[in-house]
């Protein structure tokens, strides 16, 4: 029995070790913890900057989108018929009379074209899906143009 | 010692304990909160910082010429709204927005001293004062919010104060062009009631409204959806060919004295509008003058809403009907003896006389009515009535302008279509069209027979996307022969008579029309309609111009006021749109016929 007891005693861990372990292990915890935290941190913020800078170019978008619709209506203003037609007489310009007008051919002459804001509208065309040749070529075949004939893989790069 | 220790260790735990039951009730709490039956209550009010649901009009669509020149566009006003639980000083804002914007003083008052409120039944958060505030209207609110806050105050006073005041932009509508084809482009009200193309097709203009939910908490940002602009449209109408048509318009109306008045250019080829000069026009920017510029039922647009008895000029149509039909042929002769009878009514000519044999080159050039009435007759009824009707009377054309008149033919059978009127229509009187409803109708004559629809939309841009309209014919009311014989007719009328209507240069074809205006009582107004219509060149008509002057005061007749002003139009157009003369056009082989 006193065997035993000393056995065990021999074994039990001192107090102050046992204290070490606990405060070890916590600290472990805590700086775990802490580095998750860090990192959330890290992540949310650099989410929260992303976000507010996408949040601004969506106001600049607006801005610019009635900073065009501004520009393009004052270049209009500048450009109407009565503000041109003052400018040209200011510059000495009169309307031409129809006597006065000498009509020349000029080869390859094109009239003046009527405008055009977009392309013109086409039927949609549903074109036929193209299988890649992975699915229509047999691995001999593809062995063949890839293994037996590396040039023709070369000439693909070269391009 | 050791009790000391065991003292302190004995505390440690109590102070622990403490934290970890504080922390424990911090957790418990949170979860009360988060099952409570008021947890749905906290989240609505937490949604509301969250973001805010926003109505996104998009930027109507634009409004341009055959060759892009602008003619309707948008610029940057501002909505001056209050965020109400800034306020500090409702008067200091009413009082301001009086001085600046002429506002009412009790109407903002009260707009902005509202109490803030969130209660979903009557939430006061947010109120709109002014529409419509320009860049400098807003620049001076401003600054002057910046002196008030920097103006000394007494202790009991209530500091003055612009704090709320908020400014959103916002696109209005812009003309750049001011006056110039206000009557073609309109405008349209919130509603989205208006004259003009604007409110034809206001609803493809518009766009689509939508309310969109923009997240304010930058960690629930997401993709704003693109709200994608109204429809922009291209117009047939050519701004150099309307502004020089609204100033002929404007010299003639004043040279002649008249009321009113209109200038239509068409292509006959085509059908499409080139210009459409009518009075009185309106400056859109400031659609606030409607009323004063259009008192009481004054149309927007005379040349769509306005059916007058066009006069002589209806003539043509008689004659090509006739002709057409074989009813007469141009060799024709009628014996005039200045008097027709028909119905029970007599018809007599322009002047009153008898103007023996003539064929009927010879009524046109000499504008018989008498001639015309007698036609008519050997035409039958039903005939001419069939013939008016192929050329589009009594129906609209169909322009895309909204308001449009569609005249008023009486037919046989109709409870006050009586004989008479088949001699009085022969001439145009008695029935009413509109000048379009005239170009439509006469188009087919300067066209081989093929009326077009006239058109004043030449693409709609939509999506990234141009589609273009096309001409169309819209019947074939004359044969082709009819309608060169007609052309060939009128053109030889005018040099024959050497009419002031003639070009130099250029062969045109063209009649006049004087028609008396009636009044409740009949015929017993001294005012006249003074018109014209005419087309060129005839071997290759590019243009057709009509020209309508209401109640001219220096001479009734259309020979006299309105003929010069088709040679004026005419002498415009041939520069405009590059039409060398006749000979020129001979010699370089470009001339069709």
């Amino acid at each position: 029995m006193e065997n035993v007891k000393r056995l065990t005693q021999a074994y039990y861990q001192a107090p102050w070790r046992k204290q070490l372990q606990y405060i070890v292990f916590f600290l472990v915890l805590l700086v775990m913890s802490a580095v998750v935290a860090g990192i959330y941190l890290n992540v949310t913020a650099r989410a929260v900057t992303v976000g507010q800078e996408i949040q601004v170019m969506q106001i600049q978008i607006e801005n610019l989108k009635r900073t065009i619709a501004d520009k393009e209506t004052s270049l209009a203003f500048l450009t109407s018929t009565s503000t041109m037609e003052q400018r040209a007489r200011e510059m000495g310009f009169r309307p031409v009379e129809p006597d006065k007008i000498v009509y020349v051919v000029v080869p390859g002459y094109r009239e003046r074209q009527e405008i055009h804001l977009a392309p013109a509208s086409q039927p949609t065309v549903v074109s036929d899906p193209k299988l890649s040749p992975s699915f229509t070529i047999s691995l001999l075949e593809w062995l063949q143009v890839n293994v037996f004939n590396p040039s023709s893989v070369l000439a693909e790069v070269l391009r | 010692m050791r009790a000391s220790s065991e003292t302190m260790i004995w505390r440690y735990n109590v102070v622990g304990m403490l934290f970890g039951f504080v922390a424990l009730m911090i957790v418990a709490q949170i979860l009360r909160i988060q099952l409570s039956p008021q947890a749905h209550t906290f989240r609505e009010q937490g949604d509301i910082y969250a973001g805010e649901w926003r109505t996104v009009k998009p930027a109507r669509g634009l409004i341009y010429d055959r060759w892009g020149n602008l003619l309707a566009g948008n610029q940057t006003v501002y909505e001056l709204g209050v965020e109400l639980k800034d306020v500090r000083n409702p008067e200091t804002i009413a009082f301001t927005l009086m001085g600046v914007l002429k506002s009412d003083y009790d109407r903002i008052y009260a707009a902005a001293s509202r109490k803030y409120s969130l209660d979903p039944e009557k939430p006061a958060v947010y109120a709109v004062l002014a529409n419509n505030v320009t860049e400098e209207q807003k620049a001076r609110i401003e600054s002057m919010a910046k002196e008030i806050a920097n103006q000394p105050v007494g202790r009991d006073q209530t500091p003055p104060s612009l704090r709320g005041l908020v400014f959103r932009p916002t696109l209005k509508r812009s003309y750049p062009e001011e006056e110039m084809a206000s009557n073609i482009l309109g405008f349209v009200n919130d509603e989205g009631v208006g004259f003009g193309v604007e409110a034809k097709f206001n609803d493809l203009l518009a766009g689509t409204v939508q309310k969109i939910w923009v997240p304010l908490d930058p960690n629930r940002v997401e993709e704003v959806p693109e709200v994608a602009s109204g429809s922009s449209l291209v117009l047939t109408i050519d701004r150099e060919i309307q502004s020089a048509m609204e100033k002929l318009l404007d010299e003639a109306i004043e040279e002649s004295g008249s009321d009113g008045g209109v200038i239509l250019v068409a292509d006959p080829q085509t059908g499409e509008i080139l210009a459409m000069a009518t009075t009185p026009r309106l400056d859109l920017n400031n659609f606030g003058d409607y009323a004063r510029v259009f008192p009481g039922s004054t149309p927007f647009n005379k040349a769509v809403s306005q059916a007058y008895e066009t006069g002589s000029v209806f003539k043509v149509l008689t004659m090509a009907a006739a002709l057409d039909s074989g009813a007469v042929t141009l060799d024709t002769v009628f014996v005039d003896t200045g008097i027709f009878e028909l119905g029970g009514i007599y018809i007599y000519n322009w002047n009153s006389g008898a103007w023996g044999p003539q064929d009927m080159t010879g009524c046109m050039r000499h504008s018989l009515n008498v001639c015309l009435a007698w036609v008519a007759a050997e035409l039958t009824p039903s005939r001419f009535y069939s013939y008016m009707q192929a050329f589009g009377f009594g129906r609209l054309t169909g322009i895309e302008i909204a308001g449009e008149d569609p005249g008023r033919l009486k037919m046989p059978g109709d409870q006050d279509w009586y004989d008479a009127d088949l001699a009085t229509n022969s001439f145009g009187q008695g029935l009413s069209a509109t000048t379009i409803q005239m170009v439509m109708a006469i188009s087919s004559l300067a066209n081989d027979g093929k009326m077009m629809a006239p058109h004043i939309v030449r693409s709609l841009v939509n999506n990234g996307r141009q589609y273009n309209t096309s001409p169309q014919v819209v019947g074939l009311p004359v044969s082709v022969e009819t309608a060169h014989t007609i052309t060939e007719m009128l053109a030889e009328s005018l040099e024959t008579e050497s009419s002031d209507a003639l070009v130099d240069g250029y062969r045109v074809a063209g009649k006049t029309g004087t028609a008396e205006i009636p009044t409740p009582y009949g015929y017993t107004s001294n005012m006249t309609n003074a018109s014209f219509v005419g087309w060129g060149p005839v071997d290759d008509p590019r243009f057709l111009v009509y020209v309508w002057l209401e109640k001219p005061m220096t001479s009734p007749w259309g020979s006299v006021v309105a003929a010069p002003v088709f040679r004026q139009a005419a002498e415009r157009l041939v520069v405009l749109m590059n039409i060398p003369p006749d000979h020129v056009r001979e010699e370089l082989g470009v001339a069709n016929r």
